[in-house]
């Protein structure tokens, strides 16, 4: 078969190669009117939110509180949606400070609020410039992992500077058994860029894991990395006199078992990555993640009771201060492995959604030219793209690709089919017949 | 007769001059699992008109002045603060409209953070639809203005923190801060009250204006080009 013949259509219309591809087709639908179809499931969404909108006016009503007086005395914080500007001005003493131009009417003071200022607007200016910067043809998220895993990060900036901007209330409701702060400033200051930072890359490998990619070149550097990290700061923690801190000491035990709880799913997740084929090391990182979670929720619930008292506070004292290192890199991190590493479950969403069915796969496929109705009924890609296949398509196709050669959108037809037949087999075997 | 053969005859046979919905349109066979998210821009508009229902009639009753008073039993108040306990608790339904009003603002902004979301990662901003993305960045900074503006009013200390933060924010501009902190706000401190009738002002005409004039123009783009689905 000359594919390039095919892709420019010199062979359509000759005797085995027909003009109109497939079998006529029954479902051809006009789409669902606006009326009185669209106009309907409007008005239902229309009456649900005005409903939703009188209940929470009912129960969750806005009090007015006292007015306004020059002299505040308790913490204001403003509205939801304008936290992560506040977040940024209150970040933004980490930046130089200075006068320029003193003594003349030109003067221009370089403090925290300009900085601030500033910072609010960098995202304005990425968000105007977006479409004059990305001009890449890809719409759909999951073939678009760069973008989509920006975008990721950025709404996770957006969770990280609006909890910034209330470190106050976080530093007075949040403290440890002796009194302190459970999260330091210069924790919650790293907590603005590390886990946007890490929930970025974790969706990047996520996104091309799913388009079939081995991901393992990103996978062991990434996950490696974080694990010497979180090593470190656990030797940090448990070697040096600043680690753990005086009060913390007679609780050593207990807040041993609960960073091995936390940090301990990570290192084996890490292990397992190395030494282990993919289909092991996924399931390694389900259980370990699975114990993680559990496990550290079963043993904060049982370690008041079978603890000394506010043993407790004492584990999470040591947790949260190093919150973005000993908290987020391990559940990233075993996330991470567990997504860089599983299968897909959806193959057909992925792989065909885009088919526009053009039928240039039917007609350079080799079966239907034996098969007795070439010509007639038996369309393999078609009839697997409408879900059709009575266990024709997918046993009678070769695998040989030829589809996908010629396939405008780079569909890896052969891929589904083999998925597909897997997935077959699992369910034979899970009927009590047996793997082939 | 199958359903969708029925649904073809009967479009076939009725020439309509309706305008045609999405999935008219576009003969959509299948449909995308993510189709819900494309209902967010029409969220925000209806909470938008809600808020424009509730809007005039809070209008009625609240006074646009802040101007600090001493009350009776010696409590600091003003004329704002006092007008919106009586909507809240002297008018009739009153309580309800402004808990609409403030409700349907909390969604519309949700809605439209959301609606942001969606174009993104759905990359229906991409050529030929550039303009009506910057039309849309506009317009969520106006509903950012628009969430600002409204909670500054009520004339309570959380009115007087924001503001405060505001013009500490505008007067951090070089050379032009305090001309630009009483351009917005009327003074460069709260102490006045004077940003409570220029943030009225902002709130209930200026913004409006402009808001509704590149809401429809943002509409009437999407009615043109159509919806930026990835198919």
């Amino acid at each position: 078969m000359e594919i390039e013949h095919v892709k420019e259509k010199i062979l359509e219309g000759r005797p085995g190669f027909p003009r109109e591809y497939g079998p006529q087709r029954r479902d051809h639908q006009p789409g669902i009117p606006l009326f009185p179809q669209e106009a309907t499931r409007d008005l239902v969404v229309i009456f649900l939110l005005t409903g939703i909108m009188f209940f929470l006016s009912a129960f969750v009503t806005p009090l007015l509180g006292p007015a306004r007086s020059p002299q505040l005395s308790e913490l204001i914080v403003p509205d939801w949606y304008l936290l992560f500007s506040w977040g940024l001005l209150k970040v933004a003493d980490i930046l130089p400070q200075f006068v320029v131009g003193a003594g003349t009417p030109l003067k221009a003071d370089f403090n925290a609020v300009f900085w601030g200022d500033l910072l609010t607007g960098i995202p304005i200016i990425a968000l105007l410039l977006l479409p004059f910067l990305d001009r890449g043809r890809e719409a759909r998220p999951a073939k678009a992992p760069i973008r989509s895993a920006v975008g990721v990060a950025g709404i996770a900036s957006i969770f990280t500077s609006s909890l910034y901007a209330i470190r106050e209330v976080v530093a007075q409701r949040w403290v440890s058994p002796n009194g302190a702060p459970l999260i330091p400033d210069f924790t919650m200051k790293w907590f603005f860029i590390i886990p946007p930072v890490l929930a970025g890359v974790t969706s990047y490998i996520a996104l091309r894991r799913l388009a079939y990619q081995p991901m393992r070149r990103w996978l062991v550097p990434y996950v490696g990395a974080l694990t010497l990290i979180v090593l470190a700061q656990t030797a940090w923690v448990f070697l040096t006199p600043e680690g753990l801190g005086a009060a913390a000491r007679p609780f050593l035990l207990e807040i041993a078992i609960g960073m091995a709880i936390v940090v301990g799913p990570l290192v084996v997740a890490m292990l397992s990555l190395i030494r282990d084929p993919e289909s092991r090391t996924r399931k390694v990182s389900t259980t370990v993640g699975a114990f993680g979670l559990f496990g550290f929720l079963a043993y904060s619930v049982a370690l008041p009771y079978v603890g000394p008292p506010n043993a407790l506070g004492w584990v999470l004292s040591v947790l949260w201060p190093n919150m973005n290192t000993l908290v987020f890199m391990p559940l990233f991190g075993v996330l991470t492995v567990w997504l860089g590493t599983r299968r897909p479950y959806s193959a057909y969403e992925y792989l065909l959604n885009e088919c526009y069915q053009c039928g240039k796969c039917h007609t350079v496929c080799p079966v239907t030219k034996v098969e007795d109705d070439a010509l007639g009924g038996l369309n393999l890609v078609y009839n697997t793209f409408k879900k059709q296949h009575d266990g024709v398509p997918l046993w009678t196709c070769l695998a040989c690709d030829a589809c996908s050669a010629v396939c405008p959108l780079d569909i890896q037809y052969s891929d589904y089919i083999l998925e597909e037949r897997r997935k077959v087999q699992g369910r034979m075997a899970a009927d009590g017949g047996t793997l082939e | 007769m199958p359903y969708a053969d029925l649904t073809r005859v009967v479009t076939e046979i009725d020439q309509r001059q309706m305008p045609r919905s999405h999935a008219e349109k576009y003969e959509l066979k299948t449909i995308w699992y993510w189709y819900p998210l494309y209902c967010l821009g029409g969220i925000s508009f209806v909470a938008f008109i809600v808020l424009t229902i509730t809007g005039i009639l809070l209008g009625f009753f609240y006074v646009p002045d802040g101007r600090l008073e001493i009350s009776t039993t010696g409590d600091l108040t003003n004329p704002a603060w006092r007008s919106m306990l009586i909507i809240m608790y002297d008018i009739p339904f009153g309580f309800i409209i402004r808990g609409m009003h403030h409700w349907a603002a909390h969604i519309m902004i949700a809605a439209v953070f959301l609606h942001m979301c969606r174009v993104y990662f759905t990359g229906a901003y991409k050529k030929p639809r550039e303009l009506n993305w910057l039309l849309g960045v506009v317009l969520l900074l106006l509903t950012l203005a628009f969430g600002y503006s409204g909670y500054l009013l009520p004339a309570n200390n959380l009115s007087e923190g924001a503001a405060n933060i505001g013009i500490n924010m505008s007067r951090a501009s070089p050379v032009i801060g305090d001309q630009l902190a009483t351009l917005l706000f009327g003074d460069i401190n709260t102490l006045s009250g004077v940003y409570i009738l220029r943030f009225y002002w902002l709130h209930v005409f200026i913004l409006p204006l402009i808001m509704i004039g590149l809401m429809v123009l943002h509409m009437a783009l999407v009615w043109l080009q159509g919806v930026g689905e990835p198919h």
